[in-house]
């Protein structure tokens, strides 16, 4: 498969993060590490277009956060999935499925 | 639950907008200086890696901006809320009117309030329309 850096589609941040936090609580930082890990690097986000994201999913009510230490003794702010946040990220990975299956089949279509 | 804990999150970043303006930044600094640490590691000179670092993150201030934005807003549309401050204002200054009216020599009292609950009571019509306005899509 070709690692060319994929652009992402609008909305699909929220949902990333929200996945990316479904595995344990992280900093601002180590959601963008988690994504490119996850994603085998080929999804990148802009590393600040990071945060705008997480306000707003905190706005929300999907994830919420607390000042902690982190691996290296600095104060960090660190987030977490919320029950209505996992609900979320259940209801936007359907959506997602059920549009990508369309795109593939629309694709597919002769 | 946590849509009464943001709510209480949004009007203290209202009451101290200097405090949330530090955390954002200290936030946003904590990331340029993981990515710099990332960058020395993969063979950067410091100097390379901070400058790297700062031009992944993307523009600073208005990142910060609008994070600190953010927190002020509430995580529901106020205008009901307001509508419904000015309703209970008006029934208060109605009822009020009707009590003045029973006492004998506050006739002038009670015109006043009469007059304060249709004054509130308008103002709570002009802000339902504002609300509708606001929840109107943009012409094509």
């Amino acid at each position: 498969m070709s690692k060319s850096k994929a652009g992402l589609l609008q909305g699909t941040l929220d949902m990333l993060i929200l996945k990316a936090l479904s595995l344990g609580a992280l900093h601002g930082y180590g959601i963008g590490q988690r994504i490119a890990q996850i994603s085998d690097d080929t999804l990148k986000i802009e590393e600040g277009s990071l945060y705008p994201g997480l306000y707003r999913l905190e706005r929300r009510g999907w994830i919420e956060s607390e000042w902690d230490v982190s691996d290296n003794n600095q104060r960090a702010k660190f987030y977490k999935l919320t029950r209505s946040g996992r609900k979320q990220l259940i209801l936007e990975e359907q959506n997602w499925e059920r549009l990508a299956g369309a795109t593939m089949k629309a694709l597919r279509a002769s | 639950m946590s849509r009464i804990k943001t709510t209480v999150q949004s009007l203290h970043a209202w009451r101290h907008p200097e405090q949330i303006a530090c955390e954002v930044e200290e936030e946003l600094r904590f990331h340029i200086a993981k990515r710099t640490i990332a960058n020395i590691e993969s063979g950067m000179t410091p100097d390379q890696a901070q400058l790297a670092a700062r031009q992944s993150f993307g523009n600073f201030h208005q990142i910060k901006t609008e994070c600190c934005e953010i927190s002020r807003n509430l995580p529901f549309d106020p205008g009901p809320l307001r509508m419904g401050i000015y309703i209970a204002i008006a029934v208060l200054a109605g009822g009020t009117a009707l009590w003045a009216v029973n006492i004998p020599h506050h006739n002038l009292s009670a015109v006043l309030w009469q007059l304060i609950a249709i004054a509130v009571l308008v103002r709570a019509f002009i802000a339902g329309r504002r609300n509708k306005v606001t929840c109107q899509s943009p012409k094509e």
